[in-house]
């Protein structure tokens, strides 16, 4: 999709699929376009060129396509301040035709709201407001989830909670896409990361059974070089006055030992999602 | 469908302007029941209560009454917006023509509540001077407020419950318009001043003779011409669809 507002493009060809039981995180600094695709892909707003398609239905042709859909677009998810939170949700569930006897309590319960449900939203805290955002979100047991920065106003707990109950709907096959800024909480549970950077897509992070190497060698700059060339190896950069690539460890070795050069430490290292993002973004 | 229009109903009466407008409208009589110049600047001197109850109207039907509306119509769009709940409501699978005709629904109803109001406050304020048979008029019929003899109380409700279901229709256009600029600004603010400076605008239009039969402003009197009725009916109700046909398109293809 791309948007554009009058000549300003927003978003340029950015295109994406969150498979079902996948976790899709959206990264990217502030005007990147997080929130511009949010609510292209919700409907919300309408792309200039492309479309969203939403478990095989174009969500700007077909309203009723949000029928699987659970989505907070804003922090702090807004509510009628008038009625309580109780009511918000009876609201919801009408809307999305849920007449299951039972499941605000339910939800309620999950999100840890049960003891302010009949206080007016209004007296609701952020972190409630965005607790109760993720409970009328999942209120008909959507499909897909999109959240625009869902764990924004938080407390830890609250942060805990979102993060537990996303990768609980994941597990249980519902497609997530949200956006953040916190990058290491999500990459415990993502599968796959996407960077925005000046509204393009300027890198998707697979995450999910990962395995990146560290290496140490001299000189750095040749070495990486002859990393690049190999096919056996993915992914390969400096970070810290060391290599990090992804792939074949024995190859990659081999081929440094073979051309010469000093390898002084080759090991496997836990991914790290920040440093790579903002280096992506750097270089962007 | 009819859920959905009786929660628009209730959200529009939750909103400040509605409820300021209900209390402006039913305080206002009292005001002209009590006013001690009105003979000295109108030379009217109430001889009924059926009196209070026109010149209300009358007064109201000046610019208060078509404000209240354009106001009340342009917030209920508004404030959806202002609070982010606009957002939530088209998150559902529910077409956004649905919604609007909803909302469009409970805003034509306001002008009627509103002069309903109005009415109550002004029987209440009126009671001091009667409403038995009185000599004089009520303003809205033949002869003004010093009528053409005398006036029975069937003559008189009549005369005012025309007029205040002809202000009400008057006022469903005006309705319609300010949802149609809030649908294109998506502001209260915004939407209420677009709606009040057409409508000054088209009131200026009046020098093109040729287009003052076809103005919506060539109307807004109706409740005091019953006999234009005919026409004047047929182009409020022509303007109201437009309008209303204009906001649905308009809101179809909005970015939110």
């Amino acid at each position: 999709m791309s948007k554009r507002y009058g000549r300003k493009p927003v978003l340029e060809r950015v295109s994406l699929t969150v498979a079902p039981g996948e976790v899709y995180a959206l990264a990217g600094p502030n005007g990147s376009g997080k929130t511009t695709l949010i609510r292209l892909v919700t409907g919300l707003a309408f792309p200039t060129e492309g479309r969203a398609i939403l478990l095989g239905e174009d969500v700007h042709k077909n309203p009723a396509a949000r029928r699987h859909l659970g989505a907070v677009v804003e922090a702090p998810a807004a509510f009628y301040p008038y009625l309580t939170g109780r009511e918000n949700l009876h609201l919801q569930a009408y809307l999305a035709g849920v007449r299951e006897e039972g499941r605000i309590g339910e939800v309620l319960a999950r999100l840890k709201l049960l003891a302010v449900a009949d206080q007016k939203v209004g007296s609701y805290s952020l972190g409630q407001r965005q607790r109760l955002g993720l409970a009328a979100a999942i209120l008909h047991r959507p499909k897909v989830l999109i959240l625009d920065e869902p764990t924004s106003g938080l407390d830890p707990e609250g942060v805990e909670l979102v993060h537990g109950l996303l990768k609980e709907l994941s597990q249980e096959g519902v497609a997530v896409l949200l956006s953040t800024h916190h990058l290491q909480e999500v990459s415990q549970y993502a599968h796959k990361v996407g960077i925005l950077g000046g509204g393009r897509l300027l890198d998707e992070v697979a995450l999910s059974g990962r395995e990146v190497y560290r290496l140490e060698a001299h000189p750095l700059e040749g070495a990486l070089a002859l990393l690049k060339t190999l096919p056996q190896v993915a992914q390969a950069r400096l970070q810290g006055g060391a290599i990090l690539f992804e792939g074949n460890p024995e190859a990659a070795l081999k081929a440094l030992l073979a051309e010469g050069y000093r390898v002084k430490a080759l090991h496997a290292e836990r991914f790290d999602l920040r440093s790579y993002y903002q280096e992506r973004v750097k270089h962007a | 469908m009819l859920r959905l229009f009786f929660f628009e109903l209730y959200k529009l009466f939750r909103l400040r302007s509605v409820a300021l407008g209900l209390v402006f409208a039913f305080l206002l009589p009292f005001l002209w029941a009590l006013a001690p110049g009105l003979k000295e600047v109108y030379g009217l001197v109430l001889a009924s209560g059926w009196q209070v109850v026109s010149l209300s109207l009358l007064a109201g039907m000046e610019f208060l009454f078509p404000f209240l509306v354009v106001m009340a119509a342009s917030e209920s769009l508004g404030s959806e917006v202002a609070q982010g709940t606009l957002k939530t409501l088209l998150l559902r699978p529910l077409p956004r023509s649905l919604l609007l005709l909803s909302k469009l629904l409970a805003v034509l109803l306001y002008p009627f509540v509103l002069l309903a109001a109005s009415f109550l406050g002004s029987l209440l304020a009126g009671l001091p001077h009667g409403f038995g048979p009185f000599f004089g008029g009520t303003g809205l019929g033949e002869g003004g407020f010093a009528g053409t003899g005398l006036l029975t109380p069937g003559e008189a409700l009549g005369e005012l419950l025309r007029a205040h279901l002809l202000a009400g229709a008057v006022l469903v256009p005006l309705a319609a318009l300010a949802l149609l600029y809030g649908t294109l600004f998506l502001s209260t603010t915004a939407s209420a001043l677009a709606a009040v400076a057409t409508l000054l605008l088209m009131r200026l239009l009046v020098a093109f003779p040729a287009l003052t039969p076809f103005l919506l402003t060539t109307y807004l009197d109706l409740h005091l011409r019953p006999q234009a009725a005919g026409l004047g009916l047929s182009l409020l109700l022509i303007y109201t669809l437009g309008f209303a046909f204009l906001a649905a398109l308009l809101f179809e293809r909005k970015d939110l």
